[in-house]
């Protein structure tokens, strides 16, 4: 941008704090015309930022006010035809520095500088305007996947609802009760998968396609294309976005050696007993006598590392809504649970708190060694860790496990490794490679067949999955929101869930999935940068074709093309960055946010002469969560050390390592990123962004090692945003260690 | 405890508990609040939740055998607290019935008093009558006008030839009972190895200072209301005791002056009686979490109390302020009062007073350290 005006606010004690007139000075000397306002967030302030960019003096603004966290309505101009930078004079300078003191000052000087700096190398983003697809497609035609059809057709969308076999329902196809839905929720709830079968198939908008595959989908949100296989043949299909609802199956729990499934015909699977009592007839299996004493087994290959190690969270209540039924519809029945810890989430403790009264019912803490006949037709339960000592083993007529969920996903990433290390195996170049190549083929073999949605997507053609298999991106954060911009995952493909959570999830997913397709119209990032119409842009006459790009973007939005040259989707995009941090070429960037603009800022920090002994420090700081933190800690009124200048960036994970080498070559002391936690439980908001910049990191710090640079010169802190007490301490010892470290040796070069 | 490998959970004792007011042990879910609550429990036996566990299960052979069950004093601090509403304190209440009822000798008795709720007439009733057939048969029911001794009403050798062998067959009732359940205590749990008479004499000056039931938080003000009843008792005990003496030893006037040390220890006994006859009336027609459920077993008991102490109180002054023909047919409902009590002695809640008082002293001779 040319015409930058710059708007000091002297309100909320900023003017009484620093020296406005100097600052004034510095960002007229640099070209930029400069006002202060005593409140620009009043009307007559908003009504003098206008006039300015009505009357063409100026085409971008920089306000230096407060922090660009608070008064963003206020501060909202037209993103196609203004640029606006907004420095956080109030927070991070005036109420966590002291008054009148010349590093206070000095601090907000180099924020202004950077700030004008910055403007320099911005332009205005283009909107994108494509021809965007209203339908959307539901995969899966179980409880999930119909509440989220009928709640996309109720929101106004074709949809077209997808189900592999031959008839709606899913999981729950053929059980006349389920568990409760809603109040009072102490007893089996009726199913509701007939009525909703009724009315998805009255639905004028949904079109349901039984015995359908997806042989592929290509394109972006907004614009994927499907060839879909069904009894009719092949047909093509447009849709705005993709809800898949897959659902879960039982665990196999043949697999765990004691329980006796397989061997011995009396143990039943949850399932089972769910069929029998569907039936109406409850009998063992082996001799087809009426059980008298039920028992069942909780968390039957469940919480354990040698199958699923996770708690499926629904099993339990299954349990206590069979304890019920056979209270109700078989007297006299006696049942046994034997349970390491009832879990019965939310509203369905009342359904545990039923099942408790029942009569015949008895709860029994323990951990089930095995189960064996015991001679006489019945079963005996060995028992462990019980809370009565001489318990060691009860006798059951039938035993009930209950088993936990697996996902019906496929684990997209694996199966391109699998396709890759197949390939590699045909054409690889040495011997060497294609056996490495056939380790992987055999470890990945199971996957081989399992695609669901067959994605031409570079990084592999189904979801990437998290722990467990389960394709979700952060559960907390952003459920239904996985690592494929426009396909959203709900119900128990997504996490382990009951019928109720699972209505709650489709309603998630296809509100999420309308949001992307109306966001797709306006040519807008969806989330988490909701309404950003910045895309990246490539100079690829500089590519080199290394694929950095296309292997780190955490949501797989750059295809390649035959040589390796990334093809972008800006739909798929979440304008995070990372693609521009990974490129060693610095090809990528954001109109409003590239390497340039950041070095530019980095170039404009004064940097005092050695013998001032006022070293100078660059803070990168993630914008989701490390430096709301820091302005939280403002707000607490905590200080940190002044020699610290922040940058805020969209992810840790954009952060070119250029930048690095701009800052120790001007003569920076030392350089600390803050950003959000990776790993397991990650809070990074573009998933892998924080791992990444850790990675590339330690190679700049070997690389220094080499330049007999100090390498404690640069650190990578992580960061939650409640930890915003802990990041003054952060700056303060980093400050400490610079300052022990003496001057960057590079100064005055 | 009985010592088998297979335990067969069995709902047969939901319907007991149920009827003696412990509808609700299902509900516990093993929390163990009631027993990091309760101030009674030893550290190394915490209860009240393992009980509550064999009550889920109908493991009564180990409720039986199990001391905590009378170590509980029914504070219901854990009723209190309980955050499932499974109510420990009705639950340990209903299984003492249960084992007061199983202990009995004879046991078709103790089927009798337990089962209070309908039986109560005839537990009172029935000494009612045999006073009057006796009385009748011996020519003792026509009233004089005036009592100026009771003598005169019931004369004192009747009273001595019914209670005498009365409280021998009692004594001898609750003695049997009493040993059966001592091997039970000894048959589970850690061997006994202090001093029994050191236990003994300890337990007996904890009980005569109430020292444990200090301990309740929720049901503190019963602590009272027991200690008076429970000095009021031995105070009448040992008025009647100084009375046989006096009478035959020293054959002294009836009735004795109101300043004589016998009237006077005598007339104590009843305030006491009175006192914590109402307090403990009290507290259960007020009901409440603090005070659990109050059955016909426990409601039987003191009400033969409460008669007790009232028709003794109101004997008393009948003489002076009563016709003849009132008096002395308060005087006969008293004496049937003191006989149901103790003839049902060994079969009510007054049994705790030998089953609690064992399992305080087993718990001191089992105690580490």
């Amino acid at each position: 941008m040319e015409r930058i005006g710059v708007f000091l606010c002297s309100g909320c004690g900023i003017g009484e704090a620093l020296d406005l007139e100097a600052v004034k000075r510095i960002a007229e000397e640099l070209g930029a015309t400069c006002t202060i306002h005593p409140c620009l967030c009043s009307e007559e302030g908003v009504a003098a930022l206008c006039s300015v960019l009505d009357d063409g003096t100026n085409d971008s603004l920089v306000i230096a006010a407060c922090s660009p966290r608070s008064q963003c309505r206020v501060f909202s101009f037209d993103a196609e035809k203004t640029t606006v930078e907004r420095v956080g004079l109030r927070e991070q300078v005036v109420w966590s520095h002291p008054a009148g003191d010349e590093d206070t000052q000095a601090m907000a000087e180099d924020l202004v500088r950077m700030s004008i700096a910055r403007m320099g190398e911005e332009k205005l983003p283009v909107r994108l305007e494509e021809e965007i697809a209203d339908p959307v497609l539901v995969v899966g035609g179980g409880l999930t996947g119909m509440e989220a059809a009928l709640a996309a057709a109720g929101m106004g969308h074709p949809v077209f609802l997808i189900e592999s076999s031959d008839h709606l329902g899913g999981a729950l196809s053929g059980l006349p009760e389920v568990l409760p839905v809603a109040p009072p929720y102490d007893r089996p709830h009726q199913s509701m998968i007939p009525a909703l079968i009724e009315q998805v198939e009255k639905n004028d908008r949904i079109r349901v396609l039984l015995s359908t595959k997806i042989s592929s989908i290509k394109g972006q949100p907004g614009q994927f294309e499907m060839d879909v296989e069904g009894p009719a043949g092949a047909e093509h299909l447009l849709a705005g976005a993709i809800v898949q609802a897959t659902g879960a199956h039982p665990y196999d729990v043949s697999k765990v050696v004691g329980l006796g499934y397989g061997s011995l015909p009396d143990v039943i699977t949850a399932a089972e007993l769910d069929a029998m009592l569907a039936s109406g007839r409850l009998a063992r299996p082996s001799d087809g006598q009426t059980p008298k004493h039920v028992a069942f087994v909780q968390c039957a290959g469940s919480r354990n590392s040698d199958h699923l190690p996770y708690c499926s969270g629904e099993c339990c209540a299954t349990t206590m809504r069979q304890v019920l039924t056979l209270g109700r519809d078989f007297p006299g029945t006696e049942a046994s649970v034997l349970y390491r810890d009832i879990r019965t989430p939310g509203q369905l403790e009342h359904l545990y708190q039923a099942a408790q009264e029942q009569p015949g019912a008895f709860f029994i803490r323990a951990t089930v060694r095995s189960i064996e006949g015991s001679g006489d037709g019945r079963m005996s339960v060995a028992l462990e860790q019980t809370l009565l000592p001489e318990l060691t083993s009860i006798e059951a007529d039938l035993v009930v496990l209950a088993t936990g969920m697996v996902p019906n996903s496929a684990d997209g990433e694996a199966i391109r490794m699998l396709h890759d290390a197949q390939n590699r195996v045909e054409h690889g170049e040495s011997d060497v490679q294609k056996e490495e190549a056939q380790k992987i083929v055999d470890e990945l073999r199971a996957h081989e067949g399992t695609e669901i949605l067959n994605l031409e997507y570079r990084q592999g053609p189904d979801l990437p999955v998290l722990a467990y298999s389960f394709p979700d991106s952060h559960y907390i954060c952003f459920p239904y929101e996985t690592r494929r911009t426009g396909i959203y995952a709900a119900g128990a493909v997504r996490a382990p869930m009951d019928p109720a959570q699972a209505m709650e999830d489709a309603w998630g997913a296809a509100l999420k999935a309308v949001q992307c397709i109306e966001a797709a119209k306006r040519g807008e990032a969806v989330h988490p940068r909701s309404g950003d119409i910045g895309v990246p842009e490539f100079f690829l006459q500089r590519c080199t074709q290394c694929k950095r790009c296309t292997e780190e973007c955490p949501f797989g939005t750059l295809n390649e093309d035959e040589k390796g040259t990334p093809e972008l989707n800006p739909l798929r995009c979440r304008h995070c960055g990372i693609c521009m941090g990974a490129c060693p070429e610095r090809i990528i960037s954001f109109p409003d946010y590239s390497v340039t603009a950041v070095s530019a800022m980095i170039k404009a920090i004064e940097v005092p002469e050695e013998d001032e002994e006022k070293p100078r420090i660059l803070g990168l700081l993630c914008e989701n969560d490390a430096y709301p933190a820091l302005d939280a800690a403002a707000q607490l009124g905590k200080n940190w050390n002044p020699w610290v200048r922040i940058i805020p960036v969209r992810c840790l994970g954009s952060v070119n390592v250029v930048w690095i080498a701009d800052a120790l070559s001007r003569g920076i002391d030392g350089v600390i990123l803050i950003g959000c936690k990776h790993g397991d439980d990650y809070q990074c908001h573009y998933i892998r962004g924080s791992e990444l910049a850790t990675t590339r990191l330690e190679n700049v710090q070997e690389t220094l090692d080499r330049l007999a640079l100090e390498s404690e010169r640069i650190r990578i802190v992580e960061l939650a945003h409640d930890e915003f007490s802990r990041i003054p301490t952060i700056l303060d010892e980093f400050a400490e260690t610079i300052d022990e470290l003496g001057p960057n040796p590079y100064k005055g070069f | 405890m009985a010592r088998t490998n297979v335990l067969a959970p069995s709902a047969e004792l939901r319907e007991e508990l149920r009827r003696r007011g412990g509808a609700s042990a299902q509900r516990c879910f093993q929390c163990a609040t009631c027993s990091a609550v309760c101030n009674l429990a030893p550290d190394g036996q915490p209860f009240p939740r393992r009980q509550m566990l064999m009550a889920q299960l109908g493991l009564i052979e180990s409720l039986a055998a199990d001391p905590a069950v009378w170590l509980c004093h029914n504070c219901n601090d854990c009723t209190v607290r309980c955050p499932r509403d499974a109510r420990p304190g009705d639950i340990l209440q209903a299984v003492r019935s249960i084992v007061i009822e199983r202990l009995a000798m004879p046991h078709w008795f103790g089927s009798i008093v337990a089962h209070a709720r309908s039986t109560w007439p005839l537990l009172i009733g029935l000494p009612l009558a045999f006073w009057v057939v006796l009385l009748g048969v011996t020519g003792h029911l026509t009233m004089p006008a005036r009592v100026a001794n009771y003598g005169q009403v019931v004369p004192h050798v009747l009273i001595y030839a019914v209670f005498i062998p009365v409280s021998l067959w009692v004594l001898c009732a609750a003695w049997m009972s009493g040993v059966r359940f001592w091997h039970l205590l000894g048959s589970a749990g850690p061997p006994r190895r202090g001093s029994f008479i050191g236990a003994t004499f300890s337990t007996l000056g904890e009980i005569a200072s109430h020292r444990r039931f200090a301990l309740c938080e929720a049901a503190h003000p019963r602590r009272w209301g027991h200690f008076f009843l429970m000095w009021g008792f031995i105070g009448a005990a040992v008025t009647s005791g100084l009375l046989v003496i006096a009478l035959y030893g020293f054959h002294m006037e009836m009735p004795l002056p109101l300043d004589h040390p016998f009237k006077i220890l005598g007339n104590l006994s009843a305030v006491f009686l009175l006192t914590g006859g109402t307090m403990l009336s009290f507290q259960r027609i007020r009901g409440g979490d603090a005070t659990g459920q109050t059955t016909a077993f426990d409601s039987f008991f003191l009400g033969v109390v409460v008669l007790v102490a009232v028709s003794g109180a109101l004997v008393e002054i009948g003489r002076f302020f009563f016709s003849g023909e009132v008096a002395g047919w308060l005087y006969i409902m008293h004496l049937t009062g003191i006989l149901t009590l103790f003839v049902t002695f060994p079969y009510s809640k007054f049994a705790h007073m030998v089953y609690r008082t064992e399992a305080m002293i087993h718990q001191k001779m089992t105690e580490e350290g």
